[in-house]
């Protein structure tokens, strides 16, 4: 089924009297419960394409259907309701807020729509915060825990709500290896739940675990490459392919 | 370089320097409008009464006079540079007639006097020495500002008609607190009127020294003349002239001063916020080795140019107001013999002004040397996070909304930063309530009690007329088949000689009846009860050194006898030397007595006044509330002006500088909004925590603006309101003190909104990409 349908995205940035186009004519689909990334070089247009089909960033022309809904046609609060109990977004640098500890942050979301189950809310946060193995930093600030942890909270965060769909801004690229990998294993664990996963990436080795790369080029998809779900056998064949196709389009 | 950095750095915050530029403006005006106000009102109030010589002693007298006697006394006291003996002849309002209305309702004693030969000289708004033609009258400039005549209307003074020929300046009783009112005739004119009503004395004395006032005193009070009267001397006749727009140069400057304070916390705070955004860059400096104090420089600069303009601006702006503030000193006073000292003082207010400005921001940015270049690479901002807060947790919030919640958190997590809005809204808070209250208290009935004068409806004074005793009497007879009079009490004045410490004799008027009727305010101790109780008012308290509880010796009708002080009050009438006593005594003559009445139903008053008036034509009846508006008037006036003026300055105050606030918060929290934004609150939600925050400190500021005011505030008051004579204060609680206080969160809210207008705008995209 279909979650996401992106057509003819048209997105443009203007500097002073000059706009400079970044996105030109993109479309795309994203199923239900699918693992997928956007790869392409600085400056190609990946992160402006996720911004773009989560509804965060308005776009000049094109649609992109959201669940079946015209997300341009939504108003703020509209798209604020369907971020907060549809999608969950995860960024490179974790955007947690300085002055709640690393639990209050985890429950923030939650807790605007739903104060009355309180108990609930917290004892959903703090299963998740076991399972990413945080549970014991809940009452720390965010300035005292490493940014792998961080990472892991702002992951409990985005799927605190049970959204169909994560949005990933390179989830992992200010991580180090260790960290990355345990981040993805559990990205890929919540993938296995069914809920989709979208991420950019300039790494193979997390875009091997998705099941569909897109390849961006100037603006536009170029290239796709598809592999079967990840199971933890084949990492280096998966790779491997990846580097092939970006040396074939020339990334 | 500096230029350029210091250009484009205000280009960038062209809002804030023009705030902080205009805080700045206003205060230099302020401080400079003082200064110029202080020296023209001193200046004019000397030019005045050197112009007019005023007496620096005078006796008001009615009754028998031994002139010979009293040109022997001056002759003969080596102190007395001239002495003459004016006649001030007292007629009733009611047969004064300006253009067909009657001044029957002034609570003033209108009388006429002629032009005097050696001193004490009637001036015409030039500063000049009126000479005045048959048929002609100079009318007290006071009744020029309240409109009661103008040159060219008839006065009609029991029949006999005059023309106004002009105003004049009175320098003993200019001011609507000195209770009688000089009209100048002719000679010629003034015989013809001269059975119309009463004569009063004023003797009147000029020292060769004048320091020497209370030496001069004390030899005329034992030497035994006449004293049938208020004695006033010149610091007194100074005083009265000096207090309506004191008063107002005293709330200029309270208002002038907290202006200052309120750019100072605006600079902390904008400075501060700056310090934070550059905290990076300064570590980065600190580490390649240059120096903190460049940096410093040019903020410094910043801040002078800023200053600089603004007092530039507040200076030329003082030029504008100061005639309009400068136009009743004008009017009553007359030019400053010393103007061109103004413009001078002028600029050493606004000098200290811009000084104090550099002072505070070489203050604030000491800390720059403070910044570890280490901490600031590595964490970007300072880590100034509040204890208290930690253990504030949404986790376990309950009561509050998340909205809030997150709201009152962030408040508590930056306390400092937050702590100029609260002081902000302390200062407002405070600058609404204190003149408000004070207002409200001076213009409120009981007030009256405060200043010697006991808590009524009606007042009926009998002076300057032959049976007192009886004609009291009559009055009483009336009011006790009266019905609708509830209370009363007579008071009579005598004179009396007490004794002081040294054994000299002084002369003293003591008010004798029931005091407990219509009791006074008393400072402290109580009313006298007992034939040997007795109460002082303050000033003459402290002139003969007594307290409560001591005892002072009277000598009456020859014999010396024992008080014991009961009580101390404040006064301002009669001179503001009084006592009370409950004696009574049939040895000394009657000086004046006066009958307070409380109504049963005080709506009556005005009915009553005019019964009582038109039955007992000797006396003078007042409705007590006009008694009250026509001494304290413009005083109370004044202050209602000011506190008008001050609501207005609170809330601007306050308006911008939290509109300002939010806007530089939106502009620093942009990351967490648009976080916040990411995670799915909406615009609502967001707006709803910059009103919580906006709530949470206003009430704050409230609650504790309140205290202050009604602490501090309180002794403030006291002490304006003291400086006319009243001791013991406080204020009154009135119900429409809390409007301006809901005006002032609507104030709040609306500049809270406006100022977070932008938090709408701002981009989760662009401001996620760190």
């Amino acid at each position: 089924m279909k979650m996401i349908i992106g057509e003819n995205i048209v997105k443009s940035f203007s500097a002073g009297n000059e706009t400079h186009p970044v996105l030109g004519g993109v479309s795309l689909k994203i199923n239900e419960g699918e693992f997928i990334s956007i790869m392409g070089p600085s400056g190609s247009g990946k992160t402006t394409l996720m911004y773009a089909v989560s509804g965060m960033d308005s776009i000049d022309s094109g649609t992109v259907l959201f669940d079946g809904r015209n997300l341009s046609a939504l108003s703020e609060k509209e798209l604020s309701d369907i971020r907060r109990t549809k999608m969950g977004f995860v960024f490179q640098q974790p955007t947690l807020l300085k002055n709640l500890n690393i639990l209050d942050n985890i429950i923030l979301p939650a807790m605007r729509d739903n104060k009355k189950n309180a108990a609930k809310t917290m004892e959903k946060a703090r299963a998740l915060m076991k399972k990413v193995g945080i549970s014991e930093l809940e009452k720390r600030d965010i300035t005292e825990v490493s940014g792998g942890q961080l990472q892991r909270a702002g992951i409990c965060r985005a799927v605190m709500s049970q959204p169909k769909i994560i949005f990933g801004d390179e989830p992992t690229g200010a991580l180090n290896s260790t960290s990355a990998q345990k981040i993805m294993d559990i990205l890929s664990d919540i993938n296995t739940e069914g809920t989709a996963v979208m991420l950019v990436t300039h790494d193979a080795k997390v875009a091997a675990r998705t099941e569909r790369i897109m390849f961006m080029c100037d603006g536009s998809i170029v290239s796709e490459l598809r592999f079967k779900k990840f199971n933890g056998t084949g990492m280096e064949d998966r790779i491997k392919a990846i580097t092939a196709k970006m040396r074939e389009i020339g990334i | 370089m500096y230029y350029r950095i210091i250009r484009n750095d205000m280009l960038k915050s062209k809002l804030i320097t023009m705030t902080t530029m205009i805080f700045v403006a206003v205060a230099a005006m302020l401080v400079s409008l003082s200064a110029i106000l202080v020296v023209n009102l001193s200046g004019s109030i000397n030019m005045l009464m050197d112009q007019a010589k005023t007496p620096h002693f005078m006796q008001m007298h009615s009754g028998a006079i031994d002139t010979r006697r009293l040109a022997d006394f001056a002759e003969q006291n080596s102190l007395v540079d001239e002495f003459q003996v004016l006649e001030f002849l007292n007629v009733d309002g009611a047969q004064i007639v300006i253009n067909g209305n009657s001044l029957a309702d002034s609570v003033q004693d209108n009388g006429f006097t002629t032009q005097s030969e050696k001193f004490d000289y009637l001036l015409d708004l030039d500063g000049n020495v009126i000479t005045v033609f048959d048929g002609e009258i100079y009318i007290p400039v006071s009744y020029m500002k309240d409109g009661t005549g103008k040159v060219g209307d008839t006065i009609s003074i029991n029949g006999k008609k005059l023309t106004v020929a002009g105003f004049l300046r009175d320098s003993q009783m200019n001011s609507l607190l000195a209770s009688s009112k000089r009209f100048l005739v002719s000679e010629n004119d003034y015989a013809a009127i001269k059975d119309s009503g009463s004569t009063e004395y004023l003797i009147e004395f000029r020292l060769k020294n004048m320091s020497e006032i209370s030496t001069f005193e004390t030899a005329y009070t034992s030497a035994g003349l006449e004293a049938n009267g208020p004695t006033i001397t010149y610091p007194l006749f100074k005083m009265l002239n000096a207090i309506s727009d004191g008063l107002m140069i005293a709330v200029l400057l309270l208002v002038s001063t907290l202006i200052v304070a309120i750019t100072f916390m605006c600079i902390h705070f904008t400075l501060l916020a700056k310090i934070e955004d550059d905290y990076r860059e300064i570590g980065v400096m600190k580490a390649i080795g240059l120096q903190a104090s460049d940096l410093k420089k040019i903020y410094l600069v910043k801040y002078a140019v800023i200053a600089a303009a603004g007092c530039m601006l507040g200076f030329a702006l003082s030029f504008v107001f100061r005639g309009l503030l400068l136009e009743n000193i004008r009017l009553y006073m007359g030019e400053s013999e010393h103007a061109s000292f103004a413009f001078v003082f002028g600029i050493v207010g606004i000098l200290i002004v811009f000084l104090a400005m550099i002072a505070y921001v070489n203050h604030v940015l000491k800390r720059f040397r403070k910044i570890s270049a280490a901490h600031a690479i590595r964490f970007g901002t300072s880590q100034g996070k509040a204890a208290g807060a930690k253990h504030f947790r949404l986790s376990r919030n309950r009561l509050l909304t998340t909205n809030t919640f997150l709201g009152v958190k962030d408040v508590l997590a930056r306390k400092s930063l937050y702590a100029t809005m609260l002081a902000v809204l302390i200062i407002s808070t405070f600058i609404i309530i204190v003149p408000q209250n004070l207002y409200n208290t001076i213009s409120s009935k009981s007030f009256i009690t405060y200043m010697g004068i006991g808590s009524s409806d009606m007042r009926i004074d009998i002076q300057q007329t032959s049976h007192i005793s009886e004609k009291a009497a009559e009055i009483v007879k009336v009011m006790e088949r009266d019905s609708s009079i509830s209370k009363y009490a007579v008071l009579t004045t005598k004179t009396f000689n007490a004794k002081a410490a040294d054994g000299t004799e002084q002369g003293i008027k003591i008010e004798l009846g029931d005091h407990s009727v219509l009791p006074v305010q008393y400072s402290e101790g109580r009313a006298p009860v007992a034939e040997d109780e007795i109460a002082l008012s303050t000033m003459n308290a402290d002139d003969l050194g007594i307290k409560v509880g001591d005892v002072m010796t009277l000598v009456i009708d020859g014999k010396e006898k024992d008080f014991t002080v009961r009580g101390v009050y404040s006064d301002v009438t009669n001179g503001g030397k009084t006592a009370k006593a409950v004696f009574s005594d049939d040895s000394a003559d009657i000086m004046w007595s006066v009958i307070y009445a409380k109504l049963s139903d005080p709506s009556l008053a005005e009915a009553k006044t005019s019964e009582y008036a038109d039955r007992f034509h000797f006396a003078k009846v007042s409705h007590i509330d006009e008694y009250v508006a026509q001494t304290f008037g413009s005083t109370i006036s004044s202050v209602g002006k000011a506190s008008d003026t001050s609501i207005a300055v609170a809330l601007m105050i306050a308006g911008l500088v939290i509109l300002l606030f939010m806007k530089m918060l939106v502009a620093k929290d942009s990351y967490s909004i648009a976080v916040m934004k990411s995670v799915g609150f909406t615009d609502s939600d967001i707006a709803m925590q910059y009103i919580s925050r906006s709530v949470f400190v206003l009430m704050a500021g409230m609650v504790l603006g309140t205290l202050l005011a009604n602490t501090l505030g309180e002794v403030l008051a006291g002490a304006v309101i003291s400086s006319f004579g009243a001791s013991s204060f406080q204020f009154v609680d009135h119900p429409l003190s809390m409007y301006p206080l809901l005006l002032m969160i609507g104030t709040v809210l609306i500049a809270t909104m406006l100022g977070t207008w932008g938090a709408g705008q701002i981009k989760i995209a662009a401001n996620m990409k760190e």
